[in-house]
């Protein structure tokens, strides 16, 4: 067992002792230390070293055996060498003093290459350098290029160059110290773009403000001529300003614009989108304002995260400029330009808003724009309502019904309801009859005012025609009298009648696009008219008839000129019913009742005729001068009645046109007046005291009286009725005169009684005065016996007379 | 019934149509101007209360319609007027050289004694007048008449003209009440010289 165990042991030592030996002929000398530390390591090393020796032997043999071998050739080679070795000496030589040599002009080669070395370095040097500046210099450019946009304003491409400068460029060179400056710059550049594109925002949004009338102008007028196409259509020409091409038109705004407005840049292609938007809506809008700044903004803002303070600002300030555009000037009512400023700011408002709820995503949206229609709607009809109530000129309020219809319809075309404005121009009708009924008062007082009262004179056929073709006045026996005559009637009549149809087709000037049926029309010109009839033309007519110092002459024409107006009528009711193709017999119809105007009017007439007579009586009344205490008798009626009858006599000789039944109770109404203040003039209580002769005197003034009545001053009067007027002055003169109370006292209350209308009151009124005018000379009535008797029968007439009056009162 | 005037003065106006004799009228006793021409029918008359040296006088002035239709009936006023004012249009020649035939109206129709006057109205236009004012002045003159220019519508000497012809008509009278007075105690008297003599006796007796 120990012998396999040490041939084993043996074995494996003697393989390491192999691989030892080969280790220490193949290794460094550096490297032989672990190899020999290893054989000392075990305890084998005597062996080891036998087997070096072994080896060592057999190595110094086979050297041996090879110089044995080799030994000529080493000889040869011996000889060879010696040889050599002098050729090595030459060369020696040779190279020594080649080497000099060389050594001497390398020199300058040395020196030259120490140079070039450097050179080197330097170019290395220059080319990292160069490699970093490469990757520096994107940045720098980018950099260069924001600043350029920047400076031009190009602010969206701008904000396109930034994110990509933040992004993509700089985090390569970030730590490069004016990329920190850059890095901590863009935050700044960012806000700056906002704040710009803010500041454009605010231009455009003033741009907008300066130009919406301009955009609002151009928009009506652009519907004014859709209409006036519809109408060329329809067949229906109407009359109306010169339209300007639309050429022209856009050709001055351009002119405008490129003085005003900053110069658009296609910069991104909804601009293009945008256009042949524009095209189809507002041709002129896009020429009057340049809306690329909105989108460029909305786009910046949307880039920058900030879309909704965009939005928020955008809807503010245009609300804002909302309550400005809806604020009216305060004398917006004076002129028509007032209005269509007005209207124009408001459409070019909505105009403008339209067009950016269009063109952009969702900067305005529609409950935002029916929101600002809202108020705008409710704004305007209040300023309209205000200032249209101011507006006393008819032309004025008729404009503007047609510039209100023209700024609906405007609006409409843009989806914007208009009900509303329609409805309110119902109520500007109203405004517009009562603003033409003022007018009308001034045109009718102005023809009352300058008619001269007197029938129209007509010298030739020409000059007939032309008042009969002003008037519907038809007279066979005038027509065949001949030249010169005179027509019945004074001027202010077809003067009047004409201002009635003039103010007829006023009327219908303002229905004219409301929209309204035949019958509405109809409906509301004859109740306008009416109006005029009833109360503006009455008005005027019983302004002129009350008119203090209105002569009979004027008053007698009027009721002349009233007759022949009041026939007319039928005529005006023809009048409308051509003008508006309603039938009379339409239901519902509204009648006209202008012959109660002229009935009332006439009427007007005749008691101021009577009146004015009258006052005319008691001024000559006023002129009596009656002697009451007079003994004498005068044999003719009193100065003042004469005149005064004559006066009476003169006047209604004179108006034998006026019409009989007027003329007829003029004269009675006199007499009644005459006799009624003669018999106050009688019983007067400041009269304390008459005469028999007195009253004999005045017997003769109501003598002349009745003489006047008598003689027919009036034709028409039966008989005796006229006379009747002085009945009871009569009477009560001859009860006195003749000094008949017997017959008086006797037959009193009897139906035949000679002396019926003499009242009992009257009659002791009367008798007090001339009793105490006995009374008076009872000094010497003493003395005469007549006296006596006269005065105990006065007493006894009284003393009945009061019985009378007594029983009466029971 | 107790006066509530001294005196009655019945004043007349006359001329053509046209002139401005309502517009006088109108002037004096209303103090206004109507521009409207409306020619007057047949008779018309206004009355305005004047005081003179301390009197209460009524003037009851006619205005006559000047066209020829009327003139039967403005005729008959001529003789129950103390005062007689011709007018005539200084714009309108025709009128003027009519003042003569309205003299002789005068001449023909008013009591001798009655009080003259001419107006050249309308005086205010000078720009259009045709008749000069010293041909009125002559014409006054030639025919012993008082003259004037007026304008109603400038309310120019209106009031001059009707206070002149109510004076010149109150020294007339006060004349003739002299003469009676003296020549009380002889000879027949008139019936309108007696009724004058009895309203000065009615006026002492109130004095």
């Amino acid at each position: 067992m120990e012998r396999v165990k040490m041939a084993e042991e043996s074995l494996e030592t003697a393989a390491e002792h192999e691989r030892i030996l080969r280790e220490i002929e193949s290794t460094d000398t550096a490297c032989i230390g672990p190899t020999l530390r290893s054989v000392y390591d075990g305890e084998e090393h005597g062996r080891f070293m036998e087997k070096l020796e072994t080896r060592i032997r057999n190595h110094d043999r086979e050297i041996e055996k090879m110089c044995n071998f080799h030994y000529q050739g080493f000889v040869d080679s011996i000889t060879e060498l010696l040889k050599v070795r002098g050729e090595a000496q030459k060369l020696k030589n040779q190279v020594t003093d080649t080497n000099r040599k060389l050594q001497h002009e390398g020199k300058e080669l040395v020196i030259a290459m120490e140079e070039l070395k450097q050179c080197r370095l330097q170019q290395r040097n220059i080319s990292a350098t160069v490699d970093k500046l490469m990757l520096c210099l994107p940045v720098l450019e980018m950099y260069s290029k924001l600043r350029d946009q920047m400076k031009t304003k190009r602010h969206y491409p701008a904000l396109k160059t930034l994110e990509h400068l933040e992004h993509t460029y700089l985090p390569q060179v970030s730590h490069y110290r004016f990329c920190k400056v850059m890095v901590d710059n863009i935050p700044k550049l960012r806000e700056e773009i906002k704040d710009v594109s803010m500041s454009d925002l605010k231009d455009f949004l003033e741009s907008i403000r300066k130009h919406s009338d301009k955009i609002g102008e151009t928009a009506m007028k652009q519907a004014q001529q859709q209409r006036n196409l519809d109408n060329i259509v329809l067949q229906q020409p109407r009359l109306g300003s010169k339209r300007k091409s639309k050429k022209d038109v856009y050709t001055i705004f351009d002119t405008e614009v490129e003085s005003t407005s900053p110069k658009s840049e296609q910069d991104s292609g909804i601009l293009d989108v945008e256009d042949e938007e524009d095209d189809e809506e507002v041709p002129g809008a896009q020429d009057l304002v340049d809306f690329s700044p909105v989108y460029r903004c909305l786009h910046i803002y949307s880039v920058l995260g900030a879309r909704e303070t965009f939005e928020n600002y955008y809807r503010k300030q245009r609300r804002k400029q909302a309550r400005l555009v809806l604020q009216p000037p305060s004398n917006m009512h004076e002129t028509l330009d007032g209005y269509r400023k007005y209207f124009n700011q408001i459409v070019g408002f909505f105009v403008v808003e339209d067009h950016i709820l269009h063109t952009t995503q969702g900067l305005v949206n529609r409950a935002y724009i029916d929101e600002l229609w809202e108020m705008a709607l409710s704004k305007t009809i209040a300023a309209l309502r205000t200032h249209s109530s101011y507006c006393s000129d008819p032309n004025l309020v008729l404009d503007l019904k047609n510039l209100i219809v023209l700024f609906a319809d405007t609006l409409q075309v843009y989806g914007f309801p208009v009900n509303q404005l329609f409805d309110m121009l119902l109520e500007i009708r109203d405004q517009y009859s009562e603003t033409l009924l003022k007018k009308w008062a001034g045109v009718f007082r102005n023809i009352l005012d300058s008619d001269n009262y007197s029938p129209i004179p007509v010298t030739s056929e020409e000059t007939y025609k032309k008042v009969v073709g002003q008037f519907p006045f038809q007279d066979t026996e005038l027509e065949k009298q001949p030249f010169p005559k005179k027509f019945p009637f004074s001027e202010f009549v077809p003067k009047v009648y004409n201002q009635i149809k003039e103010f007829i087709y006023a009327c219908l000037k303002f229905s004219e696009d409301l929209h309204l049926s035949s019958t509405e029309v109809d409906d509301m010109i004859r109740k306008s008219t009416n109006l005029l009839l009833t109360r503006t033309l009455s008005n005027s007519l019983q302004n002129v008839i009350k008119r203090k110092n209105i002569g009979l002459t004027e008053l007698v024409q009027i009721i002349i000129n009233t007759t022949h107006l009041e026939k007319s009528c039928k005529y005006l009711e023809e009048f409308i019913t051509n003008i508006t193709n309603v039938l009379p017999e339409t239901v519902h119809t509204t009648k006209l009742y202008g012959t109660t105007t002229f009935k009332d009017a006439r009427h007007a007439a005749e008691e101021e005729i009577y009146t004015n007579l009258n006052q005319k009586i008691d001024q000559f009344l006023q002129l009596a001068d009656y002697d009451w205490m007079t003994g004498e008798l005068d044999n003719k009626a009193s100065d003042y009645l004469v005149d005064l009858i004559a006066f009476l006599r003169s006047t209604f000789a004179v108006f034998t046109h006026l019409p009989g039944k007027v003329a007829q109770t003029a004269c009675m109404s006199a007499c009644k007046h005459l006799a009624t203040s003669l018999m106050q003039l009688l019983l007067e209580a400041e009269v304390r005291q008459l005469t028999l002769g007195a009253l004999q005197q005045f017997n003769l003034d109501v003598r002349e009286c009745e003489q006047f009545a008598r003689s027919g001053p009036v034709p028409g009067f039966q008989e005796d009725t006229l006379q009747l007027a002085f009945i009871d002055l009569r009477q009560l003169l001859d009860l006195f005169i003749q000094w008949d109370w017997s017959t008086y006292l006797a037959d009193y209350g009897q139906p035949n009684c000679k002396y019926l209308r003499v009242n009992p009151v009257t009659a002791l009124t009367l008798l007090e005065k001339m009793k105490d005018t006995s009374r008076k000379n009872n000094m010497f009535a003493q003395f005469r016996k007549n006296e006596r008797d006269k005065q105990k029968l006065i007493d006894t007439v009284a003393k009945q007379l009061r019985g009378l009056i007594s029983s009466h009162h029971s | 019934m107790a006066k509530t005037y001294d005196y009655l003065f019945k004043l007349l106006l006359i001329g053509d149509s046209g002139v401005g004799k309502t517009c006088l009228l109108f002037r004096f006793s209303e103090d206004a101007f109507n521009t409207t021409f409306i020619s007057t029918i047949g008779i018309d008359f206004k009355i305005r209360t004047i005081e003179l040296d301390g009197k209460k006088i009524k003037l009851q002035i006619w205005d006559t319609a000047g066209q020829e239709r009327f003139r039967t009936i403005t005729t008959a006023y001529y003789r129950g007027a103390m005062g007689i004012m011709l007018v005539y249009d200084i714009t309108n020649e025709k009128s003027f050289d009519n003042i003569k035939n309205w003299i002789r109206n005068i001449e023909e129709h008013a009591s001798s004694d009655v009080e003259r006057m001419i107006l050249g109205n309308k005086c205010d236009m000078n720009d259009k007048r045709q008749v000069s004012k010293e041909r009125g002045e002559k014409l006054a003159i030639d025919y012993g008449i008082k003259f004037l220019e007026t304008s109603a519508k400038s309310s120019t000497n209106v009031e001059e003209a009707f206070f002149t012809l109510a004076r010149d008509i109150m020294t007339k009278l006060n004349r003739k009440m002299n003469d009676s007075n003296s020549s009380g105690a002889g000879g027949p008297v008139k019936i309108t010289e007696s009724r004058s003599k009895k309203t000065s006796f009615f006026r002492c007796s109130l004095l």
